[in-house]
């Protein structure tokens, strides 16, 4: 009985998020565009996360690159390091990891920040003063987060390759110029692209996911927590199943 | 301005409003008069705030009509919706500032929505003359978490009516504040009213709010209009529904 | 206002920095897949890709030169390959050139390398075919390999024979000379040394050919590898060299006991006198050193092949078993 009914509210809820995801398409893609605000979103969404991204980018790369050497060295081929490194890097845990910490700075930041105005009634006050709250507030915002995570993505996937290079180097020594040539010689448009064309989704789910929990906060302070906690966890659930479809996708288009 | 009766701004017939199975307003009926300020007076729950959010919109009723000047407003589209609000300014509960932008962006946002084309000079001089009417010039550049409560409350004010509203909807503006600040809030909303001749529904249960700002008193009571009356009237009514807010 | 300004700033500064670091990524990938460069095409045609596909490398003696562009079959036991080659080293490749496809790394990707020929000729022009050098295959390698090993067997075979009839030989008993005594001992030692680890060579190399046929594992790929080829090369090789020096060593030996023997018969006692003819103490000591030479090459050789790791597991496992016997007598003494 219970079973049945949170399969409807797990129905109910899917529904919702896509029927809201539909109203950003339908309303939120309309002019007149809220540039000024977009950018404000870009500043506070993808500039003021790049430490964060930065930080964690950077060590993920020199962790992984120390824990692969061991078995490259087994098998005789630690100069295949940065091959190997690179291509993680880029393929998967670049925009993986990114998403997932972006996921947890902005996805939170967002559900907080819309449960907030929604709970002290100023996505109300917009719409009685003319502004298209959807439009203000999760256009934007969705927006801001679909193009800011990829360019996250490149500039940590650059990080990460920079702390890997300085793993490499713990051990053995390599030139930077050596590293990069190895980890681009390796790499091909096909490992790049998807990467970086799923990340965009990863970004909209962040995005939406983030904006759909706020925009239906329920009232009170816990309502701004639960709205903010449940973004996160949705949304990083979310960025898994697309990396799965993604790729899928990849392997069915030949590109992999 | 032409009104659907002759002095009429806000007209209400057989208002329906239920949220599932829990009827909130069951057929109301209301008429505001131009110039004049109606105070709604009800128990918490008893559908005040839900009232005057289908007035301006935010609610669709299940059944009714509300006419605010000529149109009907839960038959409005979108933009017919933004025009009719542009003349109808709210006063939330709290306030509803936002609370990333400094007191001069509250001010001037609903200024730069509704009138696209205003000039630089003209959006200065409209939110220096809005926070002067409520005597907090001093707070333009401040963001809101640096001010009180009541401040807050007056700056919601003079957001609300800086685009010069014909109706304003107060929603309880006085709950929370102390009685000192009540009375100054009090006496701006009839101070403002005065200069700007405008007409207002106000949703109260502070009695010296209602005592003091209310030309009518109209009790909501099981989603209907129970009783009207002005403020006198209804004080010395012996209906124990109604006395019960008066003792 | 200021504020926003300063922000906005900021933020165009990173929306840039990601873009351009997106770029030169892509440029730099680009440009290993000679997508941005100037370039020609070159054709060559294989009866066997062994696995090549578009996108591979193209180098010319070692040089990054191209990329794989397109493969089509033209019939059967024809497949055309067509190549996008750096127009910076057109200038450099002849029209006898020989294109060969080959492996980058241990198990890295197939290349096609393209090698000068000795001997004059034009310079290519766009479109030409190249001559191909087919590699040998998976089953010529074994079939080599087999050779080899077979090579050293027999080798090792005649140096034990060559040994043991040195050893038995009378010349030895004639010998007072300490020196050539020691050294010439220290050669047979070292002589058999070399046989046995030929012998070892040849266990190990069956042990991979056996895996090989068996179709066990990457060995039969590992092979290629250029730097095990040339050592086996090496060592079979040094121990023919060898081989040859033990064998004039004997047939030294042999002239000088004739020699004695006629001396002894004729009456002379001359023993002595024959073996102080320092011509004669020359010869031996100087094959003695070519032998020593020979051997110790081999031997070096095969240390580097105990530590090729195609080796290192067969020559493990006899390690632990050699401490496992000897673990087992010690057991046994101390009972």
């Amino acid at each position: 009985m219970t079973l049945i009914v949170r399969l409807k509210q797990f129905l109910d809820e899917t529904g919702n998020v896509a029927r809201f995801t539909g109203r950003f398409f339908s309303a939120g893609i309309k002019p007149r565009y809220e540039s000024k605000e977009l950018l404000n979103q870009c500043y506070n969404i993808g500039y003021l996360s790049f430490p964060l991204v930065g930080l964690t980018s950077f060590i993920m790369g020199l962790v992984l690159t120390m824990q692969l050497r061991p078995s490259l060295v087994d098998y005789g081929v630690e100069s295949q390091l940065p091959v190997m490194v690179g291509l993680a890097i880029v393929r998967e845990i670049g925009p993986v990891i990114t998403a997932l910490i972006f996921a947890g700075k902005i996805g939170s930041s967002i559900g907080a920040e819309l449960g907030s105005m929604k709970v002290t009634e100023q996505i109300d006050a917009m719409t009685v003063s003319g502004i298209k709250p959807f439009k203000y507030l999760v256009a934007t915002r969705v927006m801001a987060t679909t193009l800011m995570l990829p360019l996250l993505t490149i500039l940590g996937d650059g990080i990460s390759l920079f702390g890997a290079y300085l793993g490499v180097n713990i051990r053995s020594v390599t030139s930077i110029d050596l590293f990069f040539l190895q980890v681009f010689k390796s790499l091909d448009f096909s490992d790049v692209l998807p990467a970086i064309i799923k990340t965009l989704f990863f970004g909209f789910a962040v995005g939406i996911v983030g904006c759909y929990k706020g925009f239906n906060s329920s009232k009170g302070t816990q309502g701004v927590g639960i709205s903010a906690n449940s973004a996160v966890v949705l949304s990083s659930v979310l960025i898994f199943i697309i990396d799965l479809l993604a790729v899928q996708i990849t392997e069915l288009l030949g590109l992999n | 301005m032409e009104t659907v009766k002759s002095e009429a701004v806000i007209v209400i017939k057989d208002l329906v409003k239920a949220f599932g199975d829990k009827i909130i307003l069951d057929g109301f009926n209301l008429t505001v008069e131009k110039g004049s300020n109606v105070v709604i007076l009800g128990k918490s729950g008893s559908g005040k705030s839900v009232l005057i959010k289908c007035i301006i919109g935010l609610l669709q009723p299940d059944s009714g009509s509300i006419h605010v000047f000529n149109g009907n407003i839960p038959e409005m589209n979108e933009d017919e919706l933004d025009q009719a609000r542009s003349k109808i300014g709210f006063l939330f509960q709290s306030n509803a500032l936002y609370d990333s932008m400094t007191i001069r962006e509250n001010l001037e946002f609903p200024l730069l929505r509704h009138w696209v084309d205003i000039e630089k000079d003209e959006v200065d001089r409209l939110v220096n003359g809005a926070l002067e009417d409520v005597d907090l010039l001093h707070t333009l550049d401040m963001m809101p978490s640096e001010l009180s409560g009541g401040m807050l409350k007056r700056v919601a004010l003079a957001r609300t009516m800086i685009l010069r509203p014909e109706v304003i909807l107060y929603d309880e503006p006085t709950t929370g504040l102390d009685p000192v600040t009540s009375r100054e809030i009090e006496n701006l909303i009839l101070k403002l009213q005065k200069k700007n001749h405008t007409s207002s529904i106000i949703i109260s249960h502070d009695m010296n709010c209602v005592k003091n700002t209310a030309d009518l008193v109209v009790l909501l009571l099981e989603g209907k209009c129970y009783a009207e009356g002005t403020y006198a009237e209804l004080e010395q009514s012996a209906d124990q529904n109604i006395k019960q807010f008066f003792e | 206002m200021a504020h926003q300004k300063e922000n906005n700033i900021k933020l165009g500064a990173f929306v840039l920095s990601g873009l351009v670091l997106m770029i030169l990524a892509l440029f730099f990938i680009g440009k290993n897949q000679n997508l941005f460069g100037n370039e020609f095409k070159l054709k060559v045609r294989f009866s066997n890709l062994n696995g090549l596909t578009e996108g591979n490398n193209v180098l010319f003696s070692g040089l990054q030169a191209g990329t794989v562009k397109g493969i089509e079959l033209i019939n059967d036991s024809t497949i055309e390959v067509t190549m996008q080659i750096n127009s910076k080293v057109k200038s450099f490749i002849n029209k006898n050139a020989l294109a060969a496809i080959g492996t980058e790394g241990l198990m890295g990707n197939k290349v096609v390398n393209i090698s000068p020929v000795k001997g004059f000729s034009q310079k290519v022009v766009e479109g030409d075919i190249l001559q191909a050098k087919n590699m040998a295959n998976m089953d010529e390698i074994v079939e080599k390999l087999s050779q080899t090993n077979n090579n050293v067997a027999d080798i090792s075979e005649v140096l034990k024979g060559t040994v043991l009839r040195i050893d038995s030989s009378a010349i030895l008993k004639l010998f007072n000379d300490e020196t050539i005594g020691i050294s010439l001992k220290a050669s047979l030692l070292n002589v058999y040394k070399t046989s046995n680890n030929a012998n070892e060579m040849t266990m190990a190399l069956n042990q991979i050919i056996s895996d090989i046929k068996q179709g066990k594992g990457t060995a039969g790929l590992l092979l290629r590898d250029t730097a095990l080829a040339g050592t086996l090369q090496d060592a079979v090789v040094q121990i023919k060299a060898a081989g040859v020096n033990a064998s004039a060593m004997t047939r030294e030996m042999n002239t000088m006991i004739r020699t004695i023997n006629h001396d002894v018969t004729k009456g002379n006692n001359a023993v002595n006198t024959v073996l102080k003819d320092s011509l004669m103490a020359k010869n031996i000591s100087l094959t003695i050193e070519n032998l020593q030479h020979g051997t110790d090459g081999f031997n070096q050789n095969m240390e580097a092949l105990k530590h090729n790791f195609l080796f290192r597991g067969y020559f493990r496992s006899l390690e632990r078993k050699k401490i496992k016997e000897a673990k087992g007598t010690e057991k046994l003494k101390l009972k």
